[in-house]
């Protein structure tokens, strides 16, 4: 083998190794060490980072990409699963962020979770959580991939029920995995589709083998499977309720795993997907839906998670809106840069909510600005880099999708959609700071308000990088296989800015309204649109489950199984025979003249059947 | 084949003459003897894939993983029923011993039959030791009435099968397994044959169960002890699945069109079992229902005929084995401690009991197919065939895994997470044989995932 290829590989495989060592240190007998989570986790999930810069440094000068197959784990009559890990230029380009990314929140959780008893488990389910992302990330056929796929979903699970004696974390980590068992069903579809026209899972064989396939049902299958893990509309009730779990844990799940897994899914998938133009279509109306309804429910919220939350879920509404754009580069870009800010509002919002002893309504806080001063410049950097501020990360991918939504023919609604969903981003963001950072405290006088432990700065510093320089970086580094339309008339090139601060102005003038007020209270029927998001929870946490839990009741256990198959069956046969057994146990009372009676009967019978 | 047929049998003598104190450990070591033994059966090296021992004993790619799980089953079955026997006379457990013993027996020889008619007899054989397990030493006084619904069940259901199989001995003239499959098929009448067809699979089709013919597996798993519950839902099921594959070969031009009520019925029982799940509060009801669910699937992949849905099929019988054996220990375990089977009674066990919360999590991560287990590879392999035979049975099976996920992690949820009630709070702490009989359990259905090929039956390459 080629020495580079050896080291790419080797490399890679080699910052597995160890991510897995801390894990598999805690399968010996001996108890972990209290600071088993800071030296052992955290310093792996460094060191991997430092490891994947290798093969990210040989990726950006010779461009290589490769594929390791180890390993031929299953060969069925027809089809071969191999272990096999893809290093193309998405895995090798979000490896590294990922990783950057997981260091600082776990750097950030050792401070957050440091009074929790259980932290090494804590830090044992994220580690294991991120292993299962980059799994899913890197794997080369679609068999490896939902090992990742369900790896994070059920971690997501444990870590969002992490504080289980709450029956809402448990609530929210059911609610999680139910959501994408719904997605999981389009993926096995998708799987159980191409194991029987293609008869691959293998990801290259696939894009050459179904050149000409209609792709139509499997394409569905995936944009499910999204639908689910990413929180696109329809099945998005599951993200704002996992604000139940631990912040670290909402940070890593929104920023770099889990939620991102189902647009990654189709990223990967759409060499299958550029000529089908239905599924682009779907993908684009789902995409602008979601990024318009839930930056409509982020307008409202008062929890800080929440309004992060539905930002994260309107950001994935905009990524998959990019995917239906056949863009899948940008996409993916948008993923990369929205990692690094994502991860930094949570991290943000934990510090915030610490110091203000888990107070977490924006109502109640205000003033940080004097107080924390460093949160609250993390916590605005992070807002406008979410804004698409110019030159900041968010704007090099978020404004190249606009363009490139811009310059396309698509249909009007889902641009028009995606444009207000933009200005709604620019509005909740500026509320967010508006309420958090500016304008005098509200909270309790003695709030124990300090962020000055290395372990709260540092990961923030990084982060506040991230956000900074990650999308130029990110930028100046891809190539974009599709080249970008430059020429475009001056409105449609401001579009994106000019949306944003017409938000950024009606919001402004929105707030006067109230703080001077002009008009005291909101417009009731919108507001309550959005506070109690769209009614969707209401009618479909209520209906859905009613309705199989009374199937499962009246109609399987109580109609079929207790009353129609017991009595046409083992009851029915019972019954039937009780009568003629005690007829005839009855008429054997010891009268001899029934005796002879029968005996008589019976000999006549004989005679007349034998004579005849 | 002998090596462990002898050995079995002498788990009786061996059950009797030893000393009292060391009865249990020897059984246990004994039994575990003649599993690990069993195991270098997998290792199969013939070409026709038929390592017989004479005419009518012999092994194959199909039954080997079957026989190497039921030898695996019997010390499990010992190291679960150990503790709820301790107050009970020595006599009574030796016999307790000797009837699971027995039982081994029996299954063996009807894994290992090369015969149908000894296939058949051993068959109904394995019912005996059952019914005494599951009416002598069951808890309460519906064991019998549970009793009566398993033997009539099984009973009725497999007469047929012995006129079918004498017909077809009649007509063929040979019942052996090695021959079969190039005989001239069976030619009767258009009428008769759909008769001598039904004949053949109700027998199995009622043992798997069958949704419509499996209200004698809740009863009975639900009034069993623990070893019963363990043999039924990990070896006693997979007879029917296995004696089904057996028998698909002879049924072949007819079954193309008989199957379709059959496949109808045990999709639709997977949802329908599984929305029983999700409303009981009954822990061994439960797992007894996931258990009709999970052979739903198992049917639908055996009557398709393809070599996924067989393939499919057998690894979703050991794995499924492996899983609900180790719920119903798990359910045994809280049984030991709140003499209850009520869900609502033992909840928020992860604080008095953490460890055992580990082996709740993976089960349940088992019974719920996740991968990489083999559940899932089984599961995922029995989708696509069915898939491949209609695409609208994906909605079946489809919201048959949603409903799987929910009352797995339901029932996770409710014993483990949430606060400990007031009651419970002077619990025994769990014991290590609990811990050993969980891991042995769990840890080979881990170890499959690295060479699920060994239980690929005719198709492993």
């Amino acid at each position: 083998m080629h020495p580079t290829t050896l080291m790419y590989t080797s490399s890679l495989l080699l910052m597995f190794a160890v991510l897995l060592y801390p894990l598999l240190v805690t399968f010996t007998s001996l108890p972990l060490n209290n600071d088993w989570a800071s030296s052992h986790a955290k310093t792996a999930v460094k060191s991997a980072f430092l490891i994947s810069l290798a093969p990210l440094s040989l990726f950006l000068s010779t461009g290589m990409e490769a594929v390791t197959s180890s390993w031929t784990w299953m060969v069925t009559t027809t089809l071969d699963i191999t272990l096999s890990f893809k290093f193309d230029h998405y895995s090798i380009i979000f490896i590294p962020i990922a990783l950057y990314v997981t260091w600082s929140i776990l750097e950030f959780a050792t401070w957050y979770m440091h009074s929790d008893p259980l932290m090494n488990r804590f830090f044992k389910y994220l580690l294991t959580f991120l292993v299962a992302m980059l799994i899913l990330v890197s794997a080369n056929n679609l068999f490896q991939l939902f090992i990742g796929w369900e790896g994070v979903g059920i971690m997501s699970f444990l870590l969002i029920g992490w504080w289980h004696g709450r029956a809402d974390a448990n609530t929210a980590a059911l609610q999680a995995v139910l959501y994408n068992r719904v997605g999981d069903i389009g993926l096995i579809l998708g799987m159980a589709w191409l194991a029987t026209n293609v008869n691959s899972w293998d990801i290259q064989q696939m894009f050459i083998l179904s050149k000409n396939l209609d792709m139509t049902l499997p394409l569905l299958g995936l944009i499910l499977a999204a639908t689910g893990k990413s929180a696109q509309f329809g099945l998005h009730p599951w993200l704002p309720a996992a604000m139940e779990g631990p912040t670290p844990v909402s940070a890593l799940l929104h920023s770099s795993t889990m939620v991102v897994a189902g647009i990654f899914l189709l990223i990967r998938m759409s060499p299958l997907m550029e000529n089908n133009q239905t599924a682009l279509t779907l993908c684009l109306c789902l995409g602008a839906l979601t990024t318009m309804f839930t930056a409509t429910c982020a307008l409202t919220q008062n929890d800080i998670k929440k309004i992060v939350a539905f930002s994260t879920s309107s950001q994935l509404g905009l990524m998959m809106v990019t995917i239906g754009l056949n863009q899948p580069q940008l996409a993916f870009l948008h993923i990369c840069t929205h990692a690094f800010f994502k991860a930094m509002l949570f991290l943000c919002s934990g510090s915030v909510i610490h110091s203000l002893n888990d107070e977490q309504d924006i109502r109640k806080m205000g003033g940080l600005h004097h107080l924390a001063p460093f949160t609250s410049s993390c916590l605005t950097v992070g807002s406008l880099a979410l804004t698409g501020t110019p030159f900041l990360a968010g704007f090099f991918s978020k404004d190249a999708i606009i363009e490139a939504l811009n310059t396309s023919h698509v249909n009007a609604w889902a641009l028009t959609l995606t444009l207000i969903a933009t200005s709604f981003t620019a509005i909740y963001s500026l509320r967010v700071i508006f309420f958090v950072t500016m304008g005098t405290p509200r909270f309790l006088p003695l709030s124990p308000i300090n962020e000055n432990n290395p372990a709260v700065i540092n990961p923030l510093k990084r982060l506040a990088w991230g956000s900074i320089f990650g999308g130029l970086l990110v930028m100046l580094n891809i190539n974009l296989f599709k080249t970008p339309v430059l020429t475009m008339p001056a409105e449609l090139k401001l579009a994106a800015l000019a949306v944003s601060i017409l938000g950024l102005l009606t919001a402004l003038e929105l707030a006067t309204l109230t703080s001077k007020q002009f008009k005291v209270t909101p417009l009731r029927t919108p507001h309550h649109f959005s506070t109690s998001l769209g009614f969707v929870p209401a009618i479909i946490h209520r209906q859905i489950p009613q309705l199989s839990l009374l199937l499962g009741q009246k109609i399987a256990s109580q109609m079929v199984d207790q009353t129609w198959l017991e009595k046409t069956g083992p009851k029915a046969i019972a019954n039937a025979t009780t009568p003629l057994a005690s007829a005839t146990s009855n008429m054997q009372q010891g009268l001899i003249k029934t005796y002879l009676t029968l005996f008589l009967m019976t000999l006549v019978l004989v005679t007349l059947i034998s004579t005849t | 084949m002998l090596k462990i047929l002898i050995p079995t049998l002498f788990l009786l003598p061996t059950t009797w003459l030893t000393s009292s104190k060391w009865l249990w450990p020897t059984a246990l070591t004994q039994s575990m003897l003649i599993a690990l033994g069993s195991i270098t059966w997998l290792n199969n090296t013939t070409d026709t894939g038929w390592t017989a021992l004479n005419s009518y004993i012999g092994t194959d790619p199909l039954s080997t993983p079957l026989l190497v799980l039921s030898c695996w089953l019997l010390p499990l079955m010992l190291l679960a029923s150990q503790n709820h026997l301790s107050s009970e006379p020595i006599n009574r457990q030796r016999m307790y011993i000797t009837l699971l013993a027995t039982l081994q027996l029996f299954l063996i020889l009807a894994f290992g039959a090369t015969e149908m008619i000894m296939f058949y007899v051993m068959f109904e054989a394995t019912l005996i030791p059952t019914l005494l397990v599951i009416t002598r030493w069951g808890n309460q006084t519906e064991r019998l009435n549970a009793g009566t619904y398993f033997l009539f069940y099984t009973l009725a259901g497999s007469l047929p099968l012995l006129v079918a199989l004498l017909m077809l001995q009649n007509n063929t003239g040979t019942l052996s397994l090695l021959i079969i499959p190039y005989a001239k098929p069976l030619l009767l009448m258009p009428f008769g044959s759909k008769i001598w067809w039904a004949a053949c699979m109700i027998a199995f089709l009622v043992k798997m169960p069958l949704y419509g013919m499996h209200l004698w597996l809740p009863k009975a798993h639900v009034e069993a002890p623990v070893a019963g519950s363990m043999v039924l839902a990990a070896v006693l099921l997979k007879l029917g699945g296995y004696g089904m594959m057996r028998l698909m070969i002879v049924l072949d031009p007819l079954s193309k069109e008989m199957v379709y009520p059959f496949i109808v019925l045990a999709l639709w029982g997977v949802i329908m079992t599984g929305s029983i799940c999700l409303r009981q509060t009954d822990l061994k009801s439960l797992i007894a229902y996931s258990s009709v669910s999970h052979m739903g699937l198992v049917a639908g992949g055996i009557l398709i005929q393809t070599p996924w849905g067989f393939t499919g099929a057998l690894i979703l019988m050991i794995a499924h084995g492996l899983a609900s054996s180790a719920l119903f220990c798990l359910a045994n375990t809280n049984y030991e401690r709140t003499h209850s089977r009520t869900m609502l009674l033992a909840r928020g066990l992860q604080i008095a009991l953490p460890l055992m919360t580990t082996w709740w999590f993976i089960a349940s991560l088992a019974n719920l197919a996740l991968p990489p287990l083999p559940n899932l590879m089984g599961e995922l392999m029995i989708l696509t065939s069915l898939f491949n035979w209609s695409a609208w049975t994906l909605i079946l099976t489809g919201i048959g895994t949603l409903i799987t996920a929910a009352y797995s992690l339901y029932m996770f949820l409710m014993s483990q997470r949430g606060p400990l009630p007031q009651h419970m709070l002077a619990l025994p702490p769990s014991y290590t044989r609990e811990h050993l009989l969980m891991a042995l359990h769990l840890i080979p259905l881990l170890l499959i995932i690295l060479k699920p090929a060994l239980l690929w039956g005719w198709f492993a390459c």
